[in-house]
């Protein structure tokens, strides 16, 4: 910026521009510090200003100091070398958080907290808001939301169930009958279906509809397996985890969304899908206590819902093909979206 | 009063100083202290990020400078907050009172962005005169909630009118000190960009579903046997080619529209008798855009600093003002100038809302 040719301890003034708040008018002046004030001379401005009427700016890189005066008045310094100087002998130090930035070691520090922070917000406080939020649905809009899937799934991959209306009729009696541990009652309807390419399955959508194929009631050794499977959707239906799962989802969307910015929002919704795994995990296993909490309090083994989950596990890895048993542990259990069933059953057993 | 002096025309570049290693510990330091503060201190980390990009802007000699008080930024984030408190307790009362409040909120949001027009540019000042925004509240209402719904009746037909209309709304009322910036582009010329888009959207979506088209018996004949599962598996792999073509497509058009409304409406504004003009290239734009994009996916966000300090040198550098005479010759008068001490007493309203 300026010459270097006057070192710094000899250097008495340092060049600035003037502008008196009034018009856009650049005034060439230079800048000296006496005992305790600020005197700025140029061809048509003098002036002498009390040290502690003035305001600094913050150093920010190549960013002009800025110098204002209580009138509206203020100077630009360019020259940061002898402006150092100056403000050295005046008195004037740094706030500790202009020094801070001024670290790359704080830096760290804060890239640790906000790391921290991260972690914490998606691990405990992501879950939490969405399972308030989701309470807070008012049931016709949850009856909304599941409107149609039914519809879309019998075209796409269901057909109508082979099982008697008798056997339907039974199942659908012998699970009503059982008393809920708390009281409370969950709004369901149970249909039967015949799952074809999605096999021996059981699902919950948000509407209260809880879907059973034919191969899963065939896969079932007696009635209580079928119960203790739909004892455990209707723990996903009580706990609202299909809603909570596109709460979660919306938020981190639109979180990414707003952060990245200029980019697309179907750009924005590819992290989400990496995000997602981690839930159901835990989602899994609520529902699975939920439903053992229902079956103990009809005199029925939790077990039995393990029981059926390791015959479910079987089918579908000889569906797929693979007779070796995963290994527990391994890192693709973490990211499964199924929590490994060895684990799920081993909390049933208890 | 001062004379106008004929120098003729004189191109002054905006120039950008800012440098991302530097902007980056502002960011961070200041983050990790919004975080420890629970949210209180973003107010003050707002206005220390405002004064780094203004005080990096340069033109003709000159920085900006930022204004803003925390006090009042963490005052209109308090307000916000308690809205949304307010249409959340209302809504879990009862939904059809949500959607009063929601009706409500919606309602006064042409006052708040009138408002934050207002703050951003009175704290705002180049060479020691401030800006300032003269809207009126009708004006806000008219662009804002008429136009905006204007557009949703007309399919969408007239948005390109009511895009317009935000420009002019906020590019007419603007003033540096006493001198009025002015909007003239017509609106032909927005239809122009739009139907543009449009068209590439279109043309975009036609190539990749006619090669779609034509890949699928192609690519059919691979498949061994048809179950139901392989299809289904087939469908998913075809479904999600489609999305990162659209991902692209996206990439690409963003960046296009953004470049070609930033030169339409800047080649089109003034300040008193000097043009600023704009020649940012869609290329480049898409160029940063993709760059930072995945920049910021690879650092878990870590690169946002980065990218907003390449994205403001990128755009700023494309920008000049066409002086036809000094820049000393501005003025405000007593009643238009702010002096430091009268930002202090900013009144009730005077916040700012935008997070």
């Amino acid at each position: 910026m300026c010459s270097m040719s006057t070192s710094p301890s000899e250097a008495s003034s340092v060049a600035a521009d003037y502008f008196d708040g009034r018009t856009a008018r650049a005034h060439k002046v230079s800048l000296t510090l006496s005992s305790d004030a600020l005197l700025v001379q140029g061809e048509d401005i003098r002036r002498s200003e009390p040290l502690s009427a003035l305001r600094v700016s913050e150093p920010m890189g190549a960013a002009p100091r800025l110098i204002s005066f209580s009138d509206g008045a203020h100077c630009e310094v360019r020259d940061h070398a002898l402006f150092a100087v100056l403000l050295a002998r005046s008195g004037y130090t740094d706030s500790l958080v202009v020094r801070l930035q001024q670290y790359w070691r704080a830096a760290l520090v804060s890239v640790a907290v906000t790391i921290a922070a991260l972690v914490a917000g998606y691990v405990w406080g992501l879950p939490a808001l969405s399972e308030w939020i989701a309470f807070k649905v008012p049931e016709p809009m949850l009856a909304e939301l599941g409107h149609g899937t039914l519809q879309f799934l019998d075209r796409a991959v269901f057909k109508p169930s082979e099982l008697s209306t008798a056997r339907q009729q039974s199942l659908i009696k012998t699970f009503n009958r059982l008393v809920s541990p708390d009281g409370t009652k969950t709004q369901h309807a149970i249909h039967f279906r015949k799952g074809r390419s999605m096999g021996a399955n059981a699902l919950a959508i948000p509407d209260g509809t809880i879907v059973v194929t034919d191969e899963l009631v065939k896969l079932a050794t007696d009635d209580e397996e079928i119960i203790a499977v739909l004892a455990h959707e209707l723990g996903h239906l009580n706990r609202r985890h299909s809603l909570r799962m596109l709460i979660q989802s919306s938020i981190v969307a639109f979180v990414v969304a707003w952060y990245v910015g200029d980019v697309s929002s179907v750009a924005a919704g590819l992290p989400v899908l990496l995000l997602q795994a981690r839930y159901s995990r835990e989602h899994e296993l609520e529902a699975d206590r939920f439903g053992a909490a229902i079956l103990k309090a009809n005199g029925i083994a939790p077990r039995r819902l393990g029981d059926m989950l390791l015959k479910l596990e079987i089918a579908h890895r000889t569906r797929q093909g693979d007779t070796h048993p995963r290994e527990p542990n391994s890192i693709s259990d973490y990211y499964a979206s199924h929590p490994a069933t060895e684990e799920r059953i081993k909390a049933l057993a208890q | 009063m001062t004379t106008v002096i004929q120098h003729g025309e004189e191109v002054r570049p905006f120039e950008f100083t800012g440098s991302g290693g530097e902007y980056f510990r502002i960011w961070i330091v200041n983050l990790a202290l919004t975080i420890l503060t629970l949210g209180i201190y973003s107010a003050w980390a707002k206005v220390r990020r405002l004064q780094y990009f203004y005080r990096n802007t340069t033109i003709a000699g000159s920085s900006f400078d930022y204004h803003g008080n925390p006090m009042a930024i963490l005052k209109g984030r308090v307000i916000g907050i308690l809205l949304l408190v307010g249409y959340n307790v209302m809504g879990g009362a009862h939904w059809g009172l949500g959607l009063i409040a929601l009706a409500l909120l919606l309602s006064i949001m042409p006052w708040l962005i009138q408002r934050s027009l207002r703050f951003k540019l009175a704290y705002s000042s180049y060479r020691g005169l401030r800006f300032r925004f003269t809207g009126s509240l009708g004006g806000a209402y008219q662009t804002f909630l008429l136009w905006p719904i204007v557009g949703y009746i007309t399919l969408f037909i007239l948005t390109p009118m009511a895009h317009r209309e935000i420009k002019a709304y906020q590019h007419n009322n603007s003033h540096f000190g006493d001198t009025v910036f002015s909007f003239d582009a017509g609106v032909g010329k927005f239809y122009g960009v739009y139907l543009k888009a449009l068209g590439m959207v279109l043309l975009a979506g036609f190539a990749i579903g006619l090669t779609f088209a034509l890949l699928t018996p192609v690519l059919s004949i691979f498949i061994p046997d048809g179950t139901e599962r392989d299809k289904a598996s087939y469908i998913g792999w075809i479904f999600f080619v489609i999305m990162g073509f659209y991902f692209l497509l996206f990439l690409f058009i963003g960046p296009w529209f953004s470049a070609r409304m930033q030169n339409l409406v800047w080649n089109h504004t003034a300040l008193g008798p000097h043009a600023f003009q704009s020649d940012v290239r869609a290329r480049d734009l898409f160029w940063i855009y993709l760059t930072n994009f995945l920049g910021i996916l690879l650092t878990l966000g870590f690169y946002k600093p980065f990218a907003d300090i390449r994205l403001a040198r990128y755009r700023l550098a494309h920008t000049a003002l066409r002086a036809q005479s000094d820049l000393d010759e501005f003025i405000a008068s007593q009643e238009n100038a702010v002096s430091a001490l009268g930002e202090e007493t900013a009144d009730v309203f005077n916040v700012d809302i935008s997070f």
